[in-house]
């Protein structure tokens, strides 16, 4: 049964989603099926595994076919980021909640453009609404940019210890209402 | 002013950048880090001079790009300005003009350090295929669902309503009355005689024309009036169904 949804799906599919689907189910069985074909899987040396993304469970193909598959005509190539958007994606994914000054102060560049792609593409969204002057908009990321990096949640970001360039703790974090964008207005 | 024509179309963030440089702080970065440079003590004369024949070089850019890397410029030749004055005695490290231009290289860096990891998560997130390759489209904000009405929408429905006053016009040109509302409503309960109930549709398909249609569906109406059948339709425009309304009434006392 829970094979069946997960084949079924498109999205990922949380424990608790699936045990919704029977009466039968619970998070435990689900979480014990989940297990079980995922031993039949490695076992019979299938094309796909269950991987466990943004909070849920996906059918994926497993790595070694990529190649075949990037090449192949009916299978339309994943869209990457561009760097620009990463870099707003990685001060969004780390500070949220973030207003639009902080990431422009960081980057050192408009933000606007950016914010707007990647909030059309599902990757972030409005969470709220800042102290500051203006009451700016604040950024955070959604459940759909977890899937985008296969990351189960947000603790499965690099740690920010791990990254070459450590900063200091944010004692002298500017003040947002100094920043850039509200200097240049 | 060629140098500051504005692009013909916007900048699309996701499309490959042709530019190398994601800002003036990535290329003041790219300037001291290939040059093996302590960020704790920049040359700034130099690298100023570095980043003005950088920027002149970089030819036509939009406004507000070219705007951005002339800000950081003004920036580098204030603190070369201010590095050009003698240290007064007793002045702390913490004065250095430097300082918050470094405190932002740094923490600059430190995010393109991370957007490298992510990268990396994507490209390996990339080779594993979902089923049918749909990606999952974002939820469409209600707040945003009037804008996407476009105009080819706005002109289906013109048209759509154009038919519809179209079929408004055919119906008055029907005069007199065809077919009387009595003799359908004999149809009717004639029908319910045979069978507990019947399918409006179904009904009408016997006569096939949409006087008929109309006729019998006011005759229903008026039967339903009389509590002599009972009407059903589980939603807008889906089956009509046409009860007995006496075996209703009396199924329901059973019940």
């Amino acid at each position: 049964m829970v094979e069946a949804l997960l084949f079924a799906s498109e999205a990922p599919l949380s424990a608790a989603e699936l045990a919704r689907a029977d009466e039968s189910l619970d998070e435990e069985s689900v979480e014990n099926a989940v297990a079980e074909l995922r031993g039949e899987y490695d076992q019979d040396e299938r094309a796909f595994q269950i991987v466990e993304v943004g909070g849920g469970y996906q059918l994926l193909t497993r790595p070694e076919f990529a190649p075949v598959l990037e090449r192949f005509d009916s299978v339309p190539a994943t869209q990457r980021l561009s760097g620009p958007a990463l870099e707003t994606l990685s001060i969004l994914a780390y500070r949220q909640p973030v207003g639009r000054a902080e990431v422009e102060e960081i980057r050192g560049v408009g933000a606007g453009g950016v914010l707007k792609t990647l909030q059309e593409r599902g990757l972030i969204e409005v969470v709220g609404r800042g102290e500051g002057l203006g009451r700016p908009l604040l950024y955070g990321t959604t459940p759909f940019f977890l899937q985008h990096f296969g990351f189960r949640s947000l603790d499965d970001l690099p740690r920010p210890e791990d990254l070459p360039v450590v900063l200091a703790p944010r004692e002298s974090a500017p003040d947002p209402q100094l920043s850039l964008a509200d200097a240049q207005a | 002013m060629e140098t500051l024509e504005l692009a013909p179309a916007a900048r699309d963030p996701f499309e490959v950048d042709l530019e190398r440089f994601h800002g003036p702080l990535d290329l003041l970065l790219h300037l001291i880090r290939n040059q093996d440079i302590d960020i704790f003590d920049i040359p700034i004369a130099r690298i100023t001079a570095q980043f003005l024949a950088a920027i002149r070089n970089m030819g036509r850019m939009e406004l507000e790009r070219a705007g951005e890397f002339l800000e950081m410029a003004a920036t580098l030749v204030r603190i070369k300005a201010q590095m050009l004055f003698p240290r007064r005695a007793g002045e702390e490290e913490g004065d250095d003009p430097r300082a918050d231009l470094v405190r932002r290289l740094l923490e600059y860096e430190h995010f393109r350090e991370a957007a490298r990891l992510l990268e990396r998560a994507e490209r390996e997130r990339s080779r594993l295929f979902a089923r049918g390759h749909v990606e999952v489209r974002p939820q469409p904000r209600l707040s945003e669902l009037p804008l996407e009405t476009g105009w080819d929408e706005v002109w289906e429905a013109a048209l759509r309503m154009q038919e519809r006053l179209a079929e408004l016009r055919a119906v008055h040109t029907v005069h007199g009355r065809a077919v009387k509302i009595e003799d359908q409503m004999n149809e009717v309960v004639d029908a319910l005689t045979l069978q507990r109930r019947v399918e409006f549709a179904a009904l009408v398909a016997r006569w096939g024309t949409r006087i008929h249609s109309v006729a019998t569906l006011l005759a229903c109406l008026e039967l339903g009036k009389r509590s002599v059948v009972r009407l059903r339709q589980t939603e807008p425009f889906s089956a009509l169904w046409i009860y007995r309304a006496r075996e209703r009434a009396a199924g329901e006392a059973e019940a």
